[in-house]
């Protein structure tokens, strides 16, 4: 029975834990503007984390070991070291956009600018990462992001033409007014958002945290293959609420606000009310694990001691990463740029770094060396593999894109 | 760290900060001077900024009258859509209009400016709570149309 309780408390966890602030505003921003024509990038986003996310899991689990340790171990510190740096900085970006998020969050509650609320949100999130304990911060704030079921509920009431919504899910029904280069932007956007890299550093860091072992894989398995692709379909009701209430009046969504208006047009105040809970858990969750993920990265590369497991005092570094971070990600919200484009920027640039990020994984997945008998069997190390090169061709697609687009504009 | 490392540490924290401002200031001259064709493309984009914005207003406007938003969130969306038509306007004002495109020019500015003024009543309206105002919906509904249909 407690086994059972585990999986669904991992599958909950997960799927509301898989929506973040890239994910709220990419998919109503595609939404509004290009209709149900990218959700296929969601698919193929969501199979490639899950694909990845295994892997990492597996890795934890049997090695006892986290992914930035082992890939410096196995690839070298050179190797490594881009790794580190790639995957920092779009995680510290990432963690600068959650923060701002949770900040847009509570504006919306309280119509108090967010400048003057981002100090105490960085306060906040500090508090937890030094005192709560790990699983309070994974289930709690995963739990309270299944809020964001919401939109799906929203949908249903906005009652669209489901008929066109599913016509619309074909490429060749994106807009004539956006041209096929603000299409392939988006696209890349939306996938740099559903793969984004502190996601595997977190699940793996965490699988590490908690001491899994090579019995813990097939509820870790439960979680990735069921978590996340619901997590997923959460991300496909945002791009529909927004499809179905923006698109036809000409909306183009620049803030939380906009992300949440759907909801309240189908559901009225309370589902508003839910849905910006979900906001505030998705977004803090998020801070936290990208806020984790940092100090997890850096002491994994230079081992020294971290986790939330190890007491802050014998994880001196780790905690002062953690605090060095936050005072950060607050410093630069208080330059005042909006968070937004923060977040805008957070996920072209996920998918930049993203073959730094899951070539590593992908060779230690094959180490039999590390993993033994549970080393990529042949379906994993092809859809590695298909997936590196489609990782590969966004990667090199975004910078390119973001400059003729303008970032999407036209 | 490795010493063999540093070198190439030291290399990447050297020339970011010194090629990042070069590019960045590269683009940026005092007044933009776009020939007509781009300007034609910011002055579209300037519409079709201006035009979202007043649908949302609309929108927030008429969900917050059948009450289902409440008042904060409904200030927070309607003060953001402010803020976002008044850039729209500001940032095409600021570029200088080529000579074949003075009296369109004119005409966008005006249609922008009654933006930002209609938006801007909305806000006064949003903040006081009074929602109700059907003439105002319908003055929004207008202006979405003109900006929309100014927008080639």
């Amino acid at each position: 029975m407690k086994r059972y309780f585990a999986v669904l408390l991992g599958i909950l966890t997960a799927i509301g834990g898989f929506v973040d602030i890239g994910d709220l505003v990419t998919n109503a921003q595609v939404g509004a503007r290009l209709g149900t024509s990218l959700v296929w990038v969601v698919v193929v986003g969501v199979v490639g984390i899950c694909v990845f996310a295994e892997m990492s899991g597996r890795i934890a689990a049997v090695s006892h070991r986290a992914t930035f340790d082992l890939v410096r171990e196995r690839l070298g510190p050179r190797m490594g070291f881009l790794n580190l740096v790639g995957s920092m900085l779009v995680t510290l970006l990432t963690f600068i956009a959650e923060i701002g998020g949770v900040a847009l969050a509570l504006q919306l509650v309280s119509s108090v600018h967010h400048l003057l609320i981002v100090p105490f949100v960085a306060v906040a999130v500090w508090i937890v990462l030094w005192r709560a304990r790990f699983s309070s911060i994974e289930n709690v704030l995963g739990l309270m992001g299944l809020a964001l079921i919401a939109f799906a509920v929203a949908l249903w009431q906005l009652g669209p033409d489901w008929g066109e919504l599913a016509t619309g899910l074909s490429p060749a029904e994106k807009p004539d007014a956006e041209s096929w280069a603000t299409y392939a932007f988006f696209g890349v956007a939306l996938f740099g958002a559903a793969m984004t890299p502190y996601e595997v550093f977190f699940f793996s860091s965490g699988g590490v945290e908690e001491r899994w072992t090579e019995k813990d894989i097939g509820v870790m398995r439960a979680n990735v293959f069921i978590g996340f692709p619901l997590g997923g379909i959460l991300s496909v009701a945002i791009a529909a609420c927004a499809a179905t209430v923006f698109l036809p009046a000409g909306v183009t969504v620049e803030t939380l606000g906009q992300v949440g208006l759907p909801v309240a047009i189908g559901l009225g105040k309370i589902g508003l009310a839910v849905v910006v809970l979900g906001f505030f858990a998705a977004t803090f969750g998020a801070a936290c694990e990208t806020g984790l993920s940092t100090g997890y990265s850096l002491a994994q590369y230079f081992g020294f001691p971290w986790g939330k497991y190890v007491r802050p005092r014998e994880a001196a570094g780790f905690h002062i990463i953690l605090l060095v971070v936050t005072v950060t990600a607050a410093g630069v919200l208080l330059t005042g740029v909006d968070p937004i484009m923060v977040t805008e920027i957070s996920v072209v640039f996920s998918a930049i770094a993203l073959p730094l990020t899951y070539f590593p994984i992908l060779v230690v997945a094959n180490d039999p060396d590390y993993l033994g008998e549970h080393v990529n069997g042949r379906v994993a190390n092809t859809l590695g593999v298909v997936y590196l090169v489609v990782i590969a061709v966004a990667a090199l697609a975004a910078i390119p894109l973001m400059i003729v687009t303008s970032m999407g504009q036209g | 760290m490795k010493r063999s490392q540093r070198p190439t540490v030291v290399a990447v924290l050297l020339v970011l900060p010194l090629v990042l401002p070069l590019v960045l200031l590269g683009g940026c001259g005092v007044v933009a001077r776009p020939d007509a064709a781009a300007w034609d493309d910011r002055a579209a984009q300037a519409l079709t900024d201006a035009g979202s914005q007043v649908a949302t207003v609309r929108l927030a406007l008429a969900s917050a009258g059948e009450g289902r938003t409440w008042s904060s969130y409904t200030t927070v969306l309607v003060v953001q859509a402010e803020e976002a038509a008044g850039r729209a306007e500001e940032d095409l004002a600021r570029v200088q209009v080529p000579a074949a495109r003075a009296d369109t020019a004119a005409a966008v500015l005006d249609l922008l400016d009654r933006a930002v003024d209609l938006v801007a009543e909305a806000r006064a309206r949003a903040v006081a709570g009074r929602y109700d105002d059907a003439g105002l919906l319908d003055d929004l509904d207008r202006l979405e149309g003109d900006l929309r249909q100014a927008a080639p």
